[in-house]
This record gives structure tokens, C-alpha cells and sequence, in this order.
């Protein structure tokens, strides 16, 4: 008993098998999530995956459909939002209008009975922290999209709850003001031993901040995983897909048994690597391909024999894309910044396919076979 | 925004307008001060030479009332101005209260039927005269005739679709999240909507209860077929100024028009800052 309790309190957040439906709109199935304390937790995933109602469930702003929710080893799926003991900042901030900064981020310091000096020492002290001082007698309505974003944040960690809810609170920020704040957000978990669960749509703000990442779509977990994890080895061509810029390459590909193995991908013949010769054996096998964009060499068009056209150039300062049209298929390509040539539109140029770091997924699920 | 000078087209129709509100109050405020010798003047006097009160000691004093003869009214107005405040006053303030539950429950937890709202309303799809008589029947059934409970009740009755559906639109307008933020910050739902709902919405509930107010104050149908001797509002005397003897007593209905103005133009003066919209600006990001 004595060791279970002890391995029960480490988690702040366990989620059993939650659920929500909208009328006939299944909107988050069945998710299994177990949060660690002080660690910081990101729900990826397109817009209506299903990560706003997951929070939402986690307060006690929603009501499940079925499953359990544990916060701090408390069984709170029937409590309600001001028994559950968390923060949350919402996507579009809620402040309360009709208060001055200072009373916004007092407010849940007042609601629990705080009483000054002790509230006022409180509230001065995160106002510190966030650079926020010199706002704090005006209202939202004064104050700059970064300040109100600030604000919230202040409003939020103020108190010390079990667990901390953020949803996309870095949207619709200017991508310096994000990048100071993403850091500040970080140094304040990481110092204050916060317990974190955060959504976001964008992968290089997981990348940047997660311990580990839950990828979500259409309300289901595809995978659950550190970031770097997810990126090495998505588990299906959706997380794939979805995680990393430019996006994957996907082509079908055929695994042929025989002098060492050979794959058939995109125009070119490949040297199965171990990996493959491993798993498929001697039974041919096709399957589809998943080649990042930076495991591809562009070289001028003698120094291989696939070759093809430049259709698209997109540079992103030090790097940039190259689209190349090779017979049928078209591959994206990662320029880095000591790239041997520097192909132009309509350039025919030649490809090569790094195969050790090839991904196999099924030709017809898309799960990821090894 | 900044004041502009307007251009002179839209300085003539706003001052056609003006004078075509406005008119009326002046007509009616100058034949309250006319002495009974003015009140019918071919041609019409515009400005009383000799200004006079003696409309409104009229309206006040019974005996007065007599002088013009036996009509259609014989008490003085002082009953129907209490009955007009008693009415009025409980009836706007029963209608907003439950009102703004409708339409937080409404607004909020108004997922048990897409109609309902429109059900409400249903009740004011009819002329008000083709519910009159059946009320009048039903009333009289369980003595509710001629009492200022059986005004008040169907007072609330008719003003509730236009409280419940101007308060929900106010409501609407709060964004929940700050309701939701709130509850995070520790309160329960239904503190969560006193502290912050209703607050947000003050704006809201001032001009509904001034609209709610304008319809019970002015209400005369009704106040007409439910009452006879026990209840009167001003509508009701105003229409009783009629005597066989002096015919209308113009200047003594102009002077109760005057008074029956008066509290809603305090009233409108007293809440004309909290009218202002745009209440949530800033608390949430577009």
C-alpha cells in the first residue's frame, strides 16, 4: 500500500479511457493519459482535434461521456470546475473586462479569501515576473495583444494549483513576442516544478517544450511519445505528416527479396538496409515510403542516375525547399545551408534517397510497421 | 470617434426628425399651462400668453374636477398615478429578475429545445386585444378582477417575451470563457454568473428595464378591461377626461401626459451613461 500510494501521488493527471460526444459527433475517444508532477505535457493536433474539449474535460467545463478523471490521485470526473483544483488559461484569454490588470490576476487569490498585505505582495511579485508592473492599474482594453497575454499568464500562476491548463496560449502572437514568451513559460515550469498540460497545433512548440507529446486527430491518439520520438518514429503516416516542415514525402514503395534486398521507390533502386532485410525477409513486400525531406541529396543531374526537374523553390533564409519532379512523383527536398548546388526553377537535377533512414508504413492502414 | 462636423444634408433630416419627435412634447407641455379658454382656440394658440397651473391643481383636487360637470370621471388623478407607480414598478422589476434567469438559462443551458426562445415570443404574436377577453374571463374566474395582483401578474406576462429576449442577446454577447475563467479561479457556476454575468451586463439590464417600464407605464388595454373601481393607472384616467358638459378636457389630459413623462425622463437622464455598449472589450482576443 505504502509503494502504491507513493507511485499514486507522482502523477498529477490520469485520464481513463475519457470521452466526449457532441450529439452524434464523437469528439474525443477514448483517451489514456497519465501525466507525471512537475512535468510538462503537450496535446498536438489539427484544428477540431479534439484538444480544447480534452482540457475542457480536464476542468470541469465539459462533462464526459464516459471515463474517469484523477487529479492529484482525486477521483474529480464529478466535481466541478472550482473543486478540481487547476489553472487555465483559455485561447482567447477571458480576462475580465470590467477589472484593472492588478484585480485580473487577484482574482483567484480574493475568490480563495487572500487578504492583503499577503494578496497585494502576491499579485506585485508575478506582475514582476512577467515585466508587468507598469500595467496593472489599466484595463484589458488599454492594453497590447503581448500584455493581455501576460496578464492571463499572471492570472493563472498566481496560485499554485495542482495542475496547470493551457490552451494554444501562444496563438495569435507575434513570432518574437512567442518566442520570449514560450521561453518565460518554460523557465517559470522548470523553476517552479509546474505541472503542465498544454495544447497547441504548432510541432515546433512542442518541440521547443514538451517532456512528452500526445498527438491527437479527429479524437483519437495516433501517438503518444516524447517530441523527438515522434519526429524519429511517427507511429502512422498521419503523425508523420503532421509533424516536421516541409512536410514528409509518402510514395508507394516495393521491397524486393534478392541480392541483398532492393527497394523500388520514386524512380530510384535502393539497398535495403538492414532493417528491412530483417523484417520482410524474402517475401516481396510493398509498402509506402516515408522520406523526410532533409534525408534526400540533391546533386547536379550527372552525379546520379534518378533524375529530375526543379518545379517549385522556396528558400526560408539559411535553408530551403526545392520541389523536384521525378517521373510521376513529386519529392520535397531540405536545402541546408552548405547544400553542394544551388538548383533553379526547371534545373534538372539528381536525387538521392538516404534509405537507412527510411520509414515503412502499412500500403493500406498507414501504422507504422517498424 | 471623433466628433465631426456633420455635412448639411444630415444636419436637415436629423433636425426633421428632431422636430417631428419633439413636436408633440411641445404641444402637449404648452396645453397643459393653457388656461380652458385656450385649450380649443381657432386658431391655435402655440404659446399660452397667460401660462396657468390650474390644469394641474385640477388633475389633484376632486372638487376641481366637478367644476366642469358629472362625466365620465369624478376622482382626482392622485389614485391613478399610485396605481400607475404600483403597477409599474413591481411589474418591470418581477419581469426583468426573471427575465434575466430565462435568458442566462436560455443563453447558457439552452440546448433542451431550439424553439423555446420563439415559443416565448409566440405570446406576443397576437394583437393584444384578441387575448384581452379570454384573460378577462379566466381572471374573473379566479378573482383576479379589479386588483393591482391580477395588472401586475399579466403585466409580467406580456413584458416577459421582450425582457427575456433583450437580456438574452445581452447575455449572448458575454463570452462564456470569462464565466468558465471564473469558476476556474474558484467560484461555483451560479456565483460565477452573479459576480461576473451580471455585472458585464449591467448596460444591458438598465435599458431593458427602462423599455420594460415604457411599455407597463404607458400599458392602457388591459389596465382599461381589468379594472373598475378598485384599480385605475394613468392611461385608464387619462381617457376619463371627458365630461357632457365641457366635452375633452384637453389641458387637465395634457397636464396628467406631463406628469406621467416625468419619471421615465429622470429615469432615461439617471442611466444614460450605463447605456453604452461594447462592455467586453479587451477580454478576449480576436
Amino acid at each position: 500500500m505504502g509503494v502504491a500510494a507513493t507511485m499514486e501521488r507522482r502523477d498529477v493527471l490520469e485520464l481513463d479511457k475519457l470521452s466526449k460526444s457532441f450529439g452524434s459527433l464523437l469528439a474525443l475517444d477514448s483517451l489514456d493519459l497519465v501525466v507525471p508532477v512537475g512535468s510538462l505535457t503537450v496535446i498536438l493536433g489539427p484544428a477540431g482535434a479534439g484538444k480544447t474539449t480534452s482540457l475542457r474535460l480536464i476542468a470541469g467545463l465539459e462533462t464526459p461521456t464516459s471515463g474517469s478523471i484523477r487529479i492529484a490521485g482525486r477521483d474529480v470526473t464529478d466535481l466541478p470546475t472550482n473543486k478540481r483544483d487547476v489553472a487555465m488559461i483559455f485561447d482567447n484569454l477571458a480576462l475580465y473586462p470590467n477589472k484593472t490588470g492588478f484585480e485580473n490576476i487577484a482574482n483567484p487569490l480574493r475568490v480563495a479569501g487572500v487578504r492583503d498585505p499577503d494578496l497585494s505582495e502576491r499579485v506585485n511579485r508575478m506582475a514582476g515576473l512577467l515585466q508587468i508592473g507598469h500595467i496593472l492599474d489599466r484595463e484589458p482594453r488599454t492594453m497590447s495583444g503581448g500584455e493581455r497575454q501576460r496578464v492571463a499568464f499572471g492570472r493563472a500562476f498566481v496560485r499554485e494549483p495542482a495542475l496547470f491548463l493551457l490552451d494554444e496560449p501562444l496563438s495569435s502572437l507575434d513570432a518574437m513576442l512567442r518566442l520570449e514568451l514560450r521561453a518565460e513559460l518554460k523557465r517559470l515550469q522548470r523553476e517552479r516544478g509546474y505541472s503542465l498540460v498544454m495544447a497547441t497545433p504548432d510541432f515546433t512548440e512542442a518541440l521547443a517544450l514538451a517532456d512528452e507529446v500526445i498527438f491527437l486527430c479527429e479524437g483519437r491518439v495516433h501517438q503518444g511519445a516524447p517530441p523527438q520520438v515522434l519526429y524519429d518514429k511517427p507511429a502512422d503516416i498521419r503523425t508523420a505528416r503532421f509533424v516536421g516542415t516541409p512536410e514528409i514525402n509518402i510514395c508507394p514503395a516495393d521491397y524486393e527479396p534478392g541480392e541483398g534486398g532492393r527497394i523500388r521507390c520514386a524512380g530510384a533502386v535502393l539497398a535495403a538496409p538492414p532493417m528491412f532485410l530483417k523484417e520482410f525477409e524474402d517475401k516481396a513486400t510493398r509498402f509506402q515510403a516515408g522520406i523526410r525531406p532533409e534525408d534526400i541529396i540533391v546533386r547536379g543531374p550527372e552525379a546520379g542516375n534518378v533524375v529530375g526537374k526543379v518545379i517549385d523553390l522556396e528558400p526560408h533564409g539559411l535553408k530551403s525547399t526545392v520541389v523536384v519532379e521525378v517521373g510521376d512523383r513529386v519529392l520535397r527536398v531540405s536545402l541546408g545551408a552548405n547544400a553542394s548546388v544551388a538548383p533553379k526553377m526547371d534545373d534538372a537535377v539528381s536525387v538521392e534517397i538516404a534509405s537507412e533512414r527510411l520509414h515503412a508504413f502499412d500500403y493500406e492502414t498507414g501504422i507504422r510497421m517498424f | 470617434m471623433p466628433a465631426r462636423p456633420l455635412g448639411v444634408p444630415l444636419a436637415l433630416v436629423l433636425a426633421t426628425a428632431l422636430v417631428l419627435t419633439l413636436f408633440p412634447i411641445f404641444w402637449i407641455v404648452m396645453t397643459a399651462i393653457k388656461p380652458p379658454t385656450d385649450w380649443n382656440a381657432v386658431p391655435a394658440i402655440w404659446v399660452p400668453a397667460e401660462p396657468t397651473l390650474v390644469n394641474f391643481k385640477t388633475l389633484f383636487d376632486a372638487e376641481a374636477i366637478r367644476e366642469y360637470g358629472v362625466g365620465g370621471v369624478s376622482q382626482s388623478a392622485t389614485a391613478a398615478v399610485g396605481g400607475s407607480i404600483l403597477a409599474s414598478v413591481v411589474a418591470t422589476a418581477l419581469s426583468v429578475l426573471i427575465g434575466l434567469l430565462a435568458a442566462i438559462g436560455l443563453s447558457r443551458y439552452g440546448n433542451a429545445g431550439r424553439a423555446t426562445p420563439l415559443v416565448i415570443l409566440s405570446a406576443r404574436m397576437f394583437p393584444p386585444a384578441a387575448i384581452a377577453v379570454p384573460f378577462v374571463i379566466i381572471f374573473s374566474a379566479i378573482n383576479l378582477i379589479d386588483t393591482y395582483v391580477g395588472l401586475i401578474a399579466i403585466y409580467v406576462a406580456i413584458t416577459l417575451p421582450f425582457s427575456t429576449w433583450m437580456l438574452k442577446s445581452f447575455v449572448d454577447d458575454v463570452p462564456r470563457e470569462i464565466e468558465e475563467a471564473e469558476m476556474i479561479d474558484g467560484r461555483s457556476r451560479l456565483m460565477a454568473h452573479l459576480t461576473v454575468t451580471i455585472p458585464l451586463i449591467r448596460g444591458g439590464l438598465f435599458s431593458t428595464t427602462l423599455f420594460i417600464f415604457i411599455l407597463n407605464w404607458s400599458e392602457f388595454l388591459f389596465a382599461l378591461v381589468l379594472s373598475y373601481s378598485s384599480i385605475n393607472t394613468i392611461p385608464v384616467q387619462l381617457a376619463k377626461y371627458v365630461t357632457a358638459m365641457a366635452g375633452t378636457l384637453y389641458g387637465v389630459q395634457a397636464a396628467l401626459a406631463v406628469v406621467a413623462m416625468v419619471p421615465l425622463v429622470v429615469f432615461g437622464f439617471l442611466i444614460q451613461k450605463h447605456l453604452a455598449r461594447g462592455m467586453t472589450f479587451g477580454a478576449i482576443k480576436r
